[in-house]
C-alpha cells in the first residue's frame, strides 16, 4: 500500500486545486472576448421553487436559440444560474455577486414583488439591468429594470372591467383575498380607487389577507359564502394569494360546493402550473388574466411550445414539457429583447443597451407583436382573460385587440 | 301612434312572446346560435330552456344533450353545422359523421355558462329517463330558485312518475311563489323558505318588509316576521356549529401533525425537525399506493386512502427507525447536534423527493367519501374531507392511547420517559425502546400525511407548513403527553377559528402565538406537565 504523508497529501491537493482553478483564472483573463454572461435570479428551492424554477431553463433555452444564430455582437451567451431559495434578502445578495464578480450583462429574475424590491437598490447602485417577467402592481419606474410584463392598467383592470360588464357577469360586489405583502395590498388599493371612481359604494367590497404559505382556507371560504349571500348583486372573488396557497384555496372553494357560476374567482397570480394536481372539473369557469396563456392561438405559440417540449426532453429538465406559463414566455421574451437591444447598441454596456430600447419589437409566443418605447422601460403586451377548463388549463375567454400602452403609475392608488 | 299600428304591434308582441309554444323548434338555427358569438349563445341557451318548458317530448329528447355538450366543450362547429364529438353524430340530424377540418369548439362565457347549466338541469328534469339524474337536476335548480324558468316546475311535477321527487318539485315550486299575486301562496312560500334557513333566504325574506302587502296585510306581516325570526335562529345555530366544526377540523389537522412529534420529543428530548418531511413522505406513499392500485386493481382505486393506511405507517416508521439507528443514537447526549442533524435530514428528504417526483403538486383522485359536503343548517356545510380528517384523528388518538397505555411497549416507553437510567437498571432495553418509539412517532407522521392529502396540496415543501404549528401544540400541551396534545390542538384550532373572522388570518396567527408565549410564562411546563423526576 502506498503511504501518504500529510505533506504529500497537501502538496497533491494544492496542485489539484490550482489545476481546477486555472481554467477559471484563464477564463476571467479573456473575459473581454469570451461569451457574454447573463444571470438568472430564480429560486430552485423554497415556496417558489415549482414556479420560479422553470424560468431558469427557459432563459437558457432562449440563449441557446440566439447562440444557434451566431450569438450577439459576435459573442455567444453564457447563462449563470443561482438559487436565492425563496429567501428575499438572498436575492439582493445574489444579484450583487453576479453583477460584481461575474460581471453579468443583464439579470433575469424575481417573481414576487418583495424579491424585486430587494434587488432594486442593488441594480441601481451597480448600474445593472434587471428584466422582470411578472405582471405586478406598477407604481415603480427604474431605468435599471425592464418591466417585461404588464402593470395593472393593462392586465388587472381590463379583467375586472370585463367581469363588471354585461358581457361578463355584471359583477357588483368584490371579495379581495390576498397574501399579506406589497403586491396584493397595492393591487387592492388601486382596485378600491377604481371602484370608487365608478361610484361603487364601500359596502360592496371586503378585504382579507393571509400569511405566506397559508393553507387552512375553511373559515375564509365560509366568509366568502356569507358575503355572497348578503345579496346586492353578483359577487366575485379577486384572488391575490400566491404560491402554494392558490391550489389550497381552490380545493376548499370547490369542496364547499361553490361553482364558478355562483361566485367566480379572478386569480391574478393563477397560472397553468397552479392547477397541476387539482380536480379542475369542479373549477371550470374561474378566471385569470395574463399577457400569455398556453392556449393562445398562432404559429408563434406552436413553435414555442414545441421548442420547450424538445428542450425539456433533450436536457432532462425536471419540469413538465407540456405546461407553459406566462412568466416563462415573459422571461423568454426578455432574453430576446435584451439581445436585440445589445445588437442594436453594438455593445453590452448597460447605458448603451438602455438607449437602444426604443422601437424594439418582438413576435411574442402570445401572438402579439410586443414593443418598447423611449418613454420608459415598460413593454406593451396583449391581454388575455383565461377560463379554467377541466384539463388543468385555461381556455382563452377574451383577448385584447392590440397591445395597450402600459401605464406605469396608477391614477387610482 | 296611429290607430292601425296598435293591433299590428299587439300581434307581433304575441308572436314574440309565444314562439316556443306555438312554433316547432328550428333545429338548424338553434345549432347555428350555439356556434355563434356570446350573444347568440345566450339566446341559444334561452331557446333550450324554453324547449324544456314547452317543447314536445321529441324536441326535448333532441335538445337534452346539447347544453351539456356546450358546457363540456363537446360541440364541434364546422362549416356544415356542428358535431357532438363524444357520440360522433351530427348535432342537427343525429346521423353519424366526423367533424370537418378546422372545427371549433365554442366556449361559453361565464354568464352564458350559468344559463347553460340551468338549461341542462331543466332539460334533464323533464326528459332524463333515470330518476337519479332528475333528482340531481332538481338539486341544481334549487341552487338558484330565482332563476328557475316560469312554468317549468308545474309541467315537470305533472309528468313526474316518482311520488317522492314530485313532492320535492312541488316544494321548490312553492318556494318560488314568494312573489306570486296570491297572498296564501306567498305565506306558504314563506314557511317553505324558512325551512332551509340561510343568509340568502334571509336577504330574500327581509326584502319583503318593503312590500306594500307587508303594511296592508296583517297575516302576511306576521308570516314574514315569523319566517325572519326562524331564519335568523337557523343562521345563528349554523354559525355556532360552523365555528365549532371548523375549529375541530383545524384541531384534528394540528393534532395529526403534532402527535408523532409529541412522542418523539417527550420520550427522547429530540427536537425532530424532519417531522414535517415525514408527513410529506406519508402523503407521497399514499400517492404511490394510489398509482399502484390504478395499475394493479383499478376497481379498488376509490379505497386507496384506506388501503394506504398500513403502508404509509410502515414506510415512515421504517424511515424513522433508520434515521434513529444511523444518526440520532450517536447524538442523544448532544441535543443541539440532534437538532442540526434532523434539520439536515429534512433538507435531504425534501431534495430527494424533489429529484424523484419533481416540484409540482401531485394528482390525487378524490374518492366520493372525501369530496363535497352537505349543507346542514344556516350556512354550515359539513365537508367530507374535513370529516375524514376528524375521524382519522380520533382513531389515531384512540390507537396511540391504547399503545402507550395498554401494551408492554407503551409501558416501557412511559418508564423510559419518566426516568431513563432507572428504567435501564430494571432491565428495560432502552435502546430498543428508543428505536421503537421513534418508529411509532414517525409512523404517526406518515398517517398525518395520509389524512391531509385530501385537504392540502402535496408537494416537496408541504412539510414545512406543519412544523411550526406542531411545535406550538407540543410545547403548549406539555411535552410528551397525549392529553396535552389533544387539548392544545383543540384550543389552538378553536381560538384560530374564532379570531380569523374578527381580525383576519394574519392577526390570528400572531395573537395565538402571543397567547402561547404568555401562557408559557405562567406555566413553562405546558398544560399537562409529566409528573415525575425530570432532569
Amino acid at each position: 500500500m502506498v503511504q501518504i504523508s500529510r505533506r504529500s497529501l497537501l502538496q497533491a491537493s494544492g496542485l489539484a486545486a490550482a489545476g481546477l482553478a486555472s481554467p477559471a483564472i484563464l477564463r476571467s483573463a479573456m473575459a473581454q472576448s469570451g461569451p457574454v454572461k447573463l444571470g438568472c435570479l430564480f429560486s430552485s428551492s423554497g415556496t417558489m421553487a415549482n414556479l420560479e424554477g422553470r424560468l431558469n431553463y427557459v432563459v437558457k433555452m432562449a440563449a441557446e436559440e440566439i447562440n444557434a444564430k451566431g450569438g450577439v455582437n459576435g459573442r455567444t451567451i453564457d447563462v449563470m444560474v443561482s438559487d436565492p431559495a425563496s429567501d428575499w434578502p438572498l436575492y439582493a445578495q445574489t444579484a450583487k455577486q453576479m453583477l460584481q464578480q461575474e460581471k453579468v450583462s443583464a439579470l433575469f429574475g424575481c417573481w414576487t414583488s418583495v424579491s424585486r424590491k430587494t434587488v432594486l437598490p442593488v441594480v441601481e447602485q451597480e448600474n445593472g439591468l434587471l428584466y422582470y417577467p411578472l405582471h405586478f402592481e406598477g407604481d415603480e419606474n427604474s431605468k435599471n429594470v425592464v418591466y417585461v410584463n404588464s402593470p395593472p392598467a393593462s392586465s388587472v383592470l381590463p379583467a375586472v372591467d370585463y367581469l363588471m360588464s354585461d358581457e361578463g357577469v355584471s359583477a357588483k360586489r368584490f371579495f379581495m383575498l390576498g397574501s399579506d405583502y406589497v403586491w396584493p395590498r397595492t393591487i387592492n388599493k388601486q382596485l378600491k380607487g377604481y371602484w370608487k371612481s365608478k361610484g361603487i359604494p364601500e359596502s360592496a367590497w371586503k378585504e382579507e389577507y393571509v400569511p405566506f404559505g397559508f393553507s387552512n382556507f375553511q373559515t375564509l371560504v365560509n366568509q366568502i359564502r356569507a358575503f355572497a349571500d348578503e345579496g346586492g348583486g353578483q359577487p366575485i372573488v379577486v384572488l391575490t394569494v400566491v404560491g402554494s396557497s392558490i391550489p389550497d384555496f381552490l380545493r376548499e372553494f370547490a369542496n364547499q360546493g361553490i361553482l364558478a357560476t355562483d361566485i367566480p374567482v379572478l386569480g391574478l397570480d393563477m397560472v397553468e402550473a397552479d392547477l397541476e394536481g387539482l380536480d379542475t372539473a369542479k373549477l371550470v369557469g374561474h378566471l385569470n388574466c395574463w399577457a400569455y396563456l398556453q392556449n393562445a392561438k398562432g404559429p408563434a405559440n406552436e413553435k414555442f411550445l414545441k421548442n420547450w417540449a424538445d428542450y425539456v426532453k433533450t436536457n432532462n429538465v425536471p419540469f413538465s414539457g407540456t405546461v407553459s406559463i406566462d412568466p416563462m414566455v415573459s422571461a423568454y421574451d426578455a432574453v430576446h429583447l435584451w439581445a436585440m437591444a445589445a445588437a442594436k447598441a453594438g455593445s453590452f454596456d448597460v447605458p448603451e443597451v438602455s438607449k437602444a430600447f426604443g422601437g424594439l419589437t418582438f413576435d411574442c409566443p402570445s401572438g402579439y407583436k410586443i414593443s418598447m418605447t423611449d418613454e420608459n422601460n415598460y413593454v406593451a403586451r396583449g391581454v388575455f382573460i383565461g377560463s379554467v377548463n377541466d384539463s388543468q388549463g385555461f381556455d382563452v375567454l377574451w383577448q385584447s385587440d392590440g397591445t395597450p400602452k402600459p401605464v406605469p403609475f396608477s391614477p387610482y392608488g | 301612434m296611429k290607430s292601425w299600428r296598435l293591433p299590428l304591434l299587439l300581434v307581433s308582441v304575441l308572436l314574440l312572446a309565444t314562439p316556443a309554444v306555438a312554433e316547432p323548434l328550428d333545429r338548424t338555427s338553434l345549432i347555428a346560435a350555439l356556434c355563434g358569438g356570446a350573444g347568440q349563445m345566450g339566446e341559444g341557451a334561452s331557446t333550450l330552456i324554453a324547449t324544456a318548458v314547452s317543447g314536445s317530448a321529441e324536441e326535448r329528447a333532441w335538445a337534452a344533450p346539447l347544453a351539456r355538450a356546450v358546457l363540456d366543450r363537446d360541440l364541434a362547429c364546422d362549416t356544415s353545422g356542428a358535431v357532438l364529438v363524444q357520440s360522433g353524430v351530427d348535432a342537427v340530424s343525429r346521423t353519424p359523421r366526423e367533424a370537418g377540418e378546422k372545427a371549433r369548439k365554442p366556449l361559453a362565457s361565464l354568464k352564458n355558462r350559468a344559463t347553460f347549466e340551468l338549461a341542462d338541469a331543466a332539460l334533464a328534469l323533464r326528459s332524463a329517463p333515470d330518476i337519479a339524474a332528475r333528482a340531481a337536476a332538481l338539486k341544481t335548480l334549487e341552487r338558484r330558485p330565482a332563476n328557475v324558468p316560469e312554468g317549468l316546475l308545474e309541467v315537470a311535477a305533472a309528468s313526474e312518475p316518482d311520488a317522492g321527487l314530485r313532492e320535492q318539485i312541488d316544494t321548490l315550486a312553492q318556494t318560488a311563489a314568494l312573489n306570486s299575486s296570491d297572498p296564501a301562496a306567498r305565506i306558504r312560500a314563506l314557511s317553505r323558505v324558512a325551512d332551509t334557513p340561510s343568509r340568502r333566504a334571509l336577504t330574500k325574506v327581509s326584502a319583503l318588509t318593503k312590500d306594500p302587502a307587508y303594511t296592508a296585510n296583517a297575516e302576511f306581516r306576521q308570516a314574514v316576521d315569523a319566517a325572519t325570526a326562524r331564519i335568523e335562529r337557523g343562521i345563528a345555530i349554523g354559525d355556532v356549529l360552523a365555528t365549532l366544526y371548523n375549529g375541530l377540523s383545524f384541531a384534528s389537522i394540528l393534532f395529526m401533525a403534532a402527535i408523532g412529534l409529541a412522542i418523539i420529543f417527550g420520550l427522547m428530548g429530540v427536537i425532530n425537525l424532519a417531522q414535517g418531511e415525514l408527513i410529506m413522505i406519508g402523503a407521497y406513499v399514499t400517492w404511490l399506493v394510489q398509482q399502484g392500485l390504478r395499475y394493479a386493481a383499478p376497481s379498488l382505486l376509490d379505497w386507496y386512502l384506506i388501503i394506504a393506511i398500513p403502508v404509509a405507517f410502515l414506510v415512515t416508521a421504517a424511515i424513522g427507525i433508520a434515521i434513529e439507528a444511523a444518526l440520532l443514537r450517536h447524538l442523544y447526549k448532544r441535543p443541539l447536534m440532534s437538532l442540526l442533524a434532523t434539520w439536515a435530514v429534512s433538507l435531504f428528504l425534501i431534495n430527494l423527493v424533489r429529484v424523484i417526483f419533481g416540484t409540482q403538486n401531485m394528482q390525487f383522485e378524490t374518492p366520493f367519501y372525501v369530496s363535497g359536503g352537505v349543507p346542514v343548517i344556516g350556512d354550515f356545510i359539513f365537508t367530507w374531507n374535513r370529516m375524514f380528517a376528524i375521524g382519522f384523528a380520533v382513531v389515531t388518538l384512540a390507537l396511540t392511547w391504547a399503545i402507550v397505555r395498554k401494551t408492554p411497549l407503551g409501558l416501557n416507553i412511559r418508564a423510559v420517559t419518566q426516568n431513563r437510567d432507572m428504567a435501564a437498571c430494571i432491565g428495560i432495553p432502552t435502546r430498543r425502546v428508543d428505536m421503537m418509539a421513534f418508529g411509532l412517532g414517525s409512523g404517526l407522521a406518515g398517517l398525518a400525511g395520509l389524512a391531509l392529502s385530501p385537504i392540502y396540496s402535496v408537494n416537496p415543501q408541504m412539510g414545512q407548513n406543519f412544523i411550526i404549528d406542531s411545535f406550538m401544540v407540543v410545547v403548549l400541551g406539555g411535552v410528551g403527553t397525549i392529553a396535552g396534545t389533544v387539548v392544545a390542538a383543540l384550543g389552538i384550532g378553536q381560538i384560530n377559528v374564532l379570531i380569523e373572522p374578527l381580525w383576519g388570518a394574519v392577526a390570528a396567527k400572531v395573537i395565538v402565538l402571543l397567547m402561547i408565549i404568555a401562557f408559557l410564562q405562567w406555566r413553562p411546563e405546558g398544560l399537562f406537565a409529566v409528573k415525575g423526576r425530570r432532569k
